[in-house]
């Protein structure tokens, strides 16, 4: 496991890199820099001359970009340009924002998509099996947005008992946290639960008709037994794949999720950042999901060689 | 994929599948079940039918976007908590007659050109400083400072002489005589000099206000909690103020309308129909604008530098129909750029260009055109979308064929104060609401030496430079002044004013005493819940 | 790159690594094709795209047209679908709206497949080619689509080219992977050992034997691709970069919609009604012809 680790991690070093010279490019492609949103839209060219020279953007290229890679090396993020405050507190404000959702959205991915796999795979009704995949259609074919927006509707407007947008940090309050969530969150996980469904019942009715389930069956072995001895785990390792993958969709979907509920997240931070040119936010934040990204495949290839005795490390 | 297992005719039974749907419901209903509901949480006004002023409750009001420490000291789109946090010199009344703050009163001398403020003596910062005529000179100096990108930095630049008298008179000395001095205190917060550094990146916000900052967390908003060293005996009422941050309209409408806000400023003109049925709600409209709507043209763009063109497209579009489908009927179609409260308004300039499609084509034919192609600029956000759209629609009725370009705000803002914008643009402009000069030297579009339409001409700058320069205002020759630059300003028509927009308000009916400054600074200082 | 639209579309991926050596001249997919899913999902994509390419006969109006009555209600006289908040007719605004997004997602999913194939043939060409693809691929991935379609749009200007380039970079690695891992597969098999041994040239296996076999996924990911495009279409609408006003897309007219939700819901109907029936309808599809495939 070491060696494969040892192997796998200079390519996963420059994955960084490359990542880091393309937000770097792209960024400075992007037309107006972050004294010109700081200027406003009243501001004379002295404004924005006295701003450019402060921020340091006068300076060539090369030197902001190594600025940059030194402020990651050392630790100290500094200031953020446009948005105010340190780009490290706004990051780390922003992960812990998103991660809950992330979690959140993950727990109900399970939980609905094991319900969808199971109950698709497995229920004796006809009409079970129907409403399973129908919802799981749905639940593919409606955009986010759609869906957040009607979610909103029907909870936050006509029901009126859930909170159409905001956060409540989890540790101060959890029993409010959790409402906030609640929307974001099956907003979020919708899509996700329903490929997971889709995939887990497809390998429970593959494993459910290996041989020797048949033969199991035959010899009298209690059927609830099979399916989660037998079927499920079997059906698990590249539904670990997909979950791994979801992660990082879950993270990338946040964008929207986040705009549409209100939710102080990394999306959020990003959009923001990217709309006021605050080029040391915008650059760490990518880079940080990046990493985050390259480091969930590295660890569910891992999870996957580790589930599935067949694969090997070498 | 065989559709048939040999497993289901015993698959799990019945009761093991409710069973674990049951487990399921109960993780998944742990928060609803929860001893606490976030919908009714929030809404924690005092109860009471009373309608007198009451102690206590935190008031909640729900803002589309995040304020912004870097633009403090600037007027930028989220400016509610400045006078929350902070105090400034003087307040305007509703006539632009100003009334003290942290100035007692004042004395104007005869020439114009200095002006003596008697201070209040028994103010603190929220730090325990005591408040004295250094915190004024340290204000004016710090909006001298271009970074602070404070749009009257040309009115403080004309401060150039600090004289103290005691810690609590001053007299500044002027370079020229301004008439709006005193939309710059105003505008002018006084803020803590020792944080100011501090203040700009939104770690420490320490003002002389009704309220002190708790916290601002990015991207959420901020929480203010009751100055109890208020200068105002008795002031606030309430306990403290919730900014928070709900950027999609229809959960910002529905966090008002469940109760969960009080208060708020952010509500679309186009949903406010959804906010009219609603009972618990009410709706205010300020006329004293928080800027207009405009069609911007570029003067250096033929056939745009023929100003019989630029008349023709000021003809050509529907202001009425603008103001009612995009911005639900709430704002004033004018023609020119001032708000019914300006001393600058006048019915006749309001109405000076109307919807008369035949005489806009026969204006553009009389320049020798019938059919024009021309890019315009426009935010590429919902409501700046609709408005370009519409305006489009009604360039295309008289043969002006426009093709919209969408931009994100900083290219847009770039493009602006770099004089870069294609032949026209829309977008929206401040600085109406207060003395008519400052619009002309403090507003970017406005500005008779560089402005974006890149119009010059010796009679505008000696118009506005006159304007600004003669102290006097609400005279006879001062109303003369206002009438030149409006004449000017339509005539020429390098920037197409549409629609003059007022701040709307949508409180909770229980929810009194709310004010707005010149500059949109929210003054709870009487406000109260009930 | 990832995004919210990214693979929400997608049923369980095809898995190339099943995908048999078939002999080529079968029509796998028409077998497919006839089960009652996929007659569905057929009917319901043939029905969108119909009444795309027939808008300029079954549109009363100009899509861009403005009138004085906004928000006209569901069956008004001359509006069956009502109109918007600027008094456009709401059947032309879908009905061309359909052709835009078919215009798009027909360029840029082909786009994207080739690319992200070609990509594959660089990979198999080389081990050091592969690595480098790899990563490209991670890197793709790993972006957060949404804001790299902002970026590429404050970068190129607002129209269909940054909407047709994002969305071809979001397919790039879907379908650079499963080729990928289907040449691999076949590569081993005993019937390309057998042609090589039997002096077939590397280009000449390749192309004979190892694609036609490893494109099976690739027919499925391409129905799976289109529903995912039109997802990225309407995400970027709603994020205001989508193609330039006025002209319309479901996901633009899906977007303008939403501030009337509550007071006039006939605003959203028509595209949400749309834009379901074109995805289910592509998934419908995709499904089945995964069904197919790995039989």
């Amino acid at each position: 496991m070491r060696s494969y680790l040892i192997r796998r991690l200079p390519s996963a070093l420059l994955v960084l890199l490359a990542a880091s010279f393309l937000i770097f490019t792209i960024l400075r492609l992007v037309p107006g820099d972050p004294a010109t949103t700081l200027a406003g839209p009243d501001a004379d060219a002295a404004t924005v001359a006295a701003i450019r020279d402060r921020l340091g953007l006068d300076a060539p290229l090369l030197s902001q970009y190594a600025h940059w890679i030194g402020s990651l090396l050392t630790g100290d993020l500094g200031p953020s340009y446009a948005i105010g405050g340190q780009t490290a507190d706004l990051i780390g404000d922003g992960l812990g924002a998103t991660t809950e959702l992330t979690v959140a959205a993950l727990l109900f991915v399970v939980l609905l998509g094991t319900a969808f796999g199971v109950l698709g795979a497995t229920s004796r009704s006809r009409w079970i099996r129907t409403a399973v995949r129908v919802t799981t259609t749905t639940a593919l074919a409606v955009p986010p947005f759609v869906s957040g927006v009607l979610l909103v509707l029907l909870f936050a407007v006509i029901l009126g008992v859930l909170p159409p947008g905001g956060r409540v940090p989890f540790l101060t309050a959890p029993d409010l946290a959790v409402q906030y969530l609640v929307l974001p969150a099956l907003c979020l996980a919708l899509p996700s639960a329903a490929v997971l469904g889709r995939y887990l019942k497809d390998g429970i009715e593959r494993g459910l008709a290996e041989d020797y389930i048949r033969t199991a069956t035959a010899a009298g072995v209690a059927p609830r037994r099979l399916l989660w001895r037998h079927a499920l785990p079997n059906a698990l390792p590249p539904v670990v794949t997909l979950l791994g993958m979801q992660v990082g969709h879950l993270l990338g979907g946040a964008v929207l999720v986040e705009a549409i509920f209100a939710w102080p997240g990394l999306g959020q931070l990003a959009e923001q950042g990217l709309q006021r040119r605050d080029y040391p936010v915008v650059q760490d934040l990518l880079l940080l999901l990046v990493a985050v990204f390259v480091l969930v495949q590295l660890l569910t290839d891992l999870v996957y060689a580790w589930l599935d005795p067949r694969i090997r490390w070498e | 994929m065989t559709e048939l297992y040999p497993f289901t005719p015993s698959g799990p039974s019945r009761r093991s599948t409710l069973r674990a749907a049951g487990g399921g419901t109960l993780l998944l209903g742990l928060g609803l079940a929860g001893c606490r509901s976030a919908v009714s949480e929030a809404s924690s006004e005092p109860q009471g039918a009373s309608a007198a002023p009451k102690r206590g409750g935190v008031l909640n009001i729900a803002v589309n976007s995040d304020f912004t420490p870097a633009l403090l000291f600037s007027q930028s789109g989220q400016s509610l908590q400045h006078r929350l946090i902070y105090n400034t010199l003087t307040r305007y009344d509703d006539r632009l007659s100003p009334k003290p703050e942290l100035a007692r009163s004042w004395t104007y001398a005869k020439d114009g050109r200095s002006i003596t403020l008697r201070l209040r003596d028994d103010v603190t910062f929220h730090s325990g400083r005591r408040f004295t005529a250094d915190d004024v000179i340290f204000a004016v100096k710090n909006l001298q400072n271009p970074v602070r990108a404070a749009q009257l930095r040309a009115t403080a630049a004309t401060v150039t002489g600090f004289e103290k008298r005691g810690d609590h008179e001053l007299v500044l000395k002027l370079t020229h005589p301004v008439n709006n001095l005193f939309d710059l205190f105003e505008f002018m917060i006084i803020a803590d000099s020792e944080t100011v550094e501090d203040a700009v990146t939104g770690k420490k916000l320490i003002g002389t206000g009704p309220f002190r900052l708790t916290k601002w967390s990015p991207g959420s908003g901020l929480s203010l909690t009751r100055n109890d060293a208020y200068w105002q005996a008795g002031r606030p009422y309430l306990d403290g103020v919730e900014l928070r941050v709900i950027p999609q309209a229809d959960a910002l409408i529905s966090s008002l309308r469940s109760g969960q806000s009080q208060l708020s400023f952010n509500v679309p003109g186009k949903s406010l129909g959804v906010v009219k049925s609603d009972p618990h709600l009410t709706i205010s409209d300020y006329d004293t604008g928080g800027g207009a709507v405009y069609l911007g043209v570029n003067t250096t763009v033929a056939p745009l530098n023929d100003r019989t063109v630029r008349q023709a497209l000021a003809w050509a579009v529907d202001r009425d129909r603008l103001l009612a489908q995009t911005l639900g009927g709430y704002g004033l179609a004018s023609a020119a750029p001032w708000p019914k409260s300006s001393p600058a308004f006048t019915e006749a300039h309001r109405t000076h260009y109307s919807h008369d499609p035949a005489k806009a084509r026969e204006l553009l034919k009389s320049a020798g055109h019938s059919k024009l192609e021309l890019p315009l600029l426009h935010l590429a956000l919902p409501g700046d979308t609709a408005i370009a759209e519409s305006l489009q629609y009604d360039l295309k009725q008289v043969g002006v064929h426009v093709t919209l370009q969408p931009t994100d705000l900083a290219t847009g803002q770039k493009k602006l104060i770099s004089q870069d914008m294609p032949a026209l643009w829309t977008m929206g402009h401040g600085f109406a609401q207060v003395q008519p000069s400052t619009l002309a030297v403090s507003a970017y579009p406005f500005n008779e030496a560089k402005n974006t339409s890149k119009y010059r001409s010796a009679a505008y700058t000696k118009v506005v430079r006159e304007a600004w320069t003669k102290p006097e205002s609400g005279t006879a020759e001062a109303n003369a002044q206002h009438e030149k630059i409006s004449s000017i300003l339509l005539d020429e028509a390098f920037l197409i004013d549409l629609v003059v927009r007022g701040q709307v308000q949508v409180a909770a009916d229980g929810l009194h005493g709310v004010t707005l400054n010149k500059f949109s600074y929210l003054n709870l200082d009487n406000a109260y819940l009930v | 790159m990832t995004s919210t639209t990214d693979l929400l579309a997608a049923g369980p991926p095809p898995a190339a690594s099943k995908a048999r050596g078939r002999v080529r001249g079968r029509h796998p997919y028409r077998s497919a094709l006839s089960t009652a899913r996929a007659r569905t999902g057929l009917v319901l994509v043939g029905a969108v795209v119909l009444a795309g390419l027939l808008a300029p006969l079954l549109a009363g109006h100009g899509p861009t047209d403005q009138s004085g009555q906004s928000l006209a209600a569901l069956g008004t006289p001359g509006h069956p679908l009502g109109t918007d908040d600027l008094g456009r007719d709401l059947l032309s605004r879908v009905l061309y709206g359909i052709r835009a997004d078919l215009g798009i997602i027909a360029i840029a999913v082909p786009l994207g497949a080739v690319l992200g194939c070609l990509f594959a043939l660089v990979a198999a060409a080389h081990p050091v080619a592969d690595t480098v693809v790899q990563r490209v691929f991670d890197l793709l991935l790993a972006f957060p689509g949404l804001i790299l379609a902002l970026a590429v749009t404050a970068i190129l200007g607002p129209g269909r080219v940054p909407v047709v380039l994002v969305i071809a970079l979001a397919e790039i690695p879907a379908f650079g992977r499963l080729l990928r891992g289907g040449i691999l597969v076949q590569r081993e098999r005993e019937y390309v050992t057998a042609a090589r041994v039997g002096g077939s040239s590397g280009r000449r296996v390749l192309v004979r034997h190892i694609l036609p076999n490893a494109a099976d996924p690739l027919i499925v990911q391409i129905a799976v691709s289109l529903t995912v495009a039109v997802f990225i279409e309407g995400a970027m609408s709603f994020l205001g970069v989508g193609v330039r006003p006025p002209e319309p897309t479901l996901g633009a007219v899906l977007s303008q919609s939403m501030p009337y939700l509550a007071q006039a819901p006939n605003f959203a109907a028509g595209p949400l009604v749309t834009v379901t029936a074109l995805v289910l309808g592509l998934s419908l599809i995709a499904e089945a012809l995964n069904r197919e495939i790995r039989r």
